[in-house]
């Protein structure tokens, strides 16, 4: 019967072509805030339906990725690390310098970071779509505007 | 117990868990202690589960999980949180119905005066 057996959702109801696709514009927004709403969107976490095992949530496209905003002196301070597995092949890289190289790159590893870590995490990692610039090409799915509930997430000039 | 009932559990096993004696013994007596725990561990999982449902179910109308249990419980409704997580999922309109009266007894803390300030080390500056 249906309300003693807690929901759990068939084939039918995460199905990735009937998902919504949100699109958001990064220019002058604080990197952090900015991920973790879009990680709690993809991830399903603002639905009542909601379900860790499953993926449930929707895409989000972010354009405009270069003119991500952070406070303080992290723009010049902020340092992103990788290594390459071998001995010394750390590699440290500035904000700056990474935004000039790959901008697409920092809201990737800030949302990422914010994901769960595991075979669903990477699955849903692939929901987010990240383009510098103003155009996306995925007009065909008529994306929405990502509602955003963070009032502090706009950058003060 | 025999051989048998040991392979008969360890259907699905990875390797040779499920083919050879030694380590499937090893490998069936760690599955059932997983799940003597986890039967007790299910019922807590769920309970999460559902709080987590709610919580979202009731941020869409914005209120926020614990206001509005406390509302519930102000107007003495006893409706457990399975009960809530499901309405919110498959009755959004009488769960609108619910959320507006632990709204009504409940309008949250917005408008409570702020905490007396404590005073810090800068009494002694």
């Amino acid at each position: 019967d249906v309300w003693n057996k807690t929901w759990y959702p068939k084939a039918e109801d995460h199905v990735n072509t009937e998902k919504t696709w949100y699109v958001v514009d990064a220019s002058d927004k604080i990197l952090g805030r900015l991920a973790s709403t879009i990680a709690i969107h993809i991830r399903g976490k603002n639905l009542a339906t909601y379900t860790p095992s499953v993926d449930m949530g929707a895409f989000v496209i972010v354009v405009n990725a270069e003119k991500v905003a952070v406070s303080g002196k992290k723009r010049t301070q902020k340092l992103y690390r990788r290594h390459s597995g071998r001995p010394g092949g750390m590699t440290v890289e500035t904000f700056d310098q990474l935004q000039q190289r790959i901008p697409e790159r920092i809201i990737e590893h800030a949302v990422r970071g914010m994901l769960p870590k595991g075979r669903l995490g990477r699955d849903l990692f692939t929901h987010l779509k990240v383009y510098t610039g103003a155009d996306h090409p995925h007009q065909a799915q008529k994306p929405i505007d990502l509602p955003i509930r963070d009032k502090r997430i706009q950058k003060q000039t | 117990m025999n051989k048998k009932e040991v392979f008969k559990l360890a259907k699905g096993f990875r390797g040779r868990a499920k083919n050879c004696i030694r380590i499937a013994r090893e490998r069936v007596e760690k599955a059932l202690q997983y799940s003597y725990r986890d039967r007790r561990n299910k019922k807590r999982d769920m309970r999460s589960l559902w709080i987590e449902r709610i919580n979202a179910g009731t941020r869409v109308h914005g209120v926020n999980y614990g206001n509005f249990m406390h509302g519930l419980v102000k107007e003495n409704i006893q409706l457990n949180r399975k009960v809530l997580s499901e309405l919110s999922m498959h009755e959004p309109y009488s769960f609108k119905a619910l959320v507006d009266v632990s709204r009504t007894a409940f309008p949250g803390n917005k408008n409570m005066a702020p905490a007396p300030k404590k005073e810090g080390l800068s009494i002694l500056v």
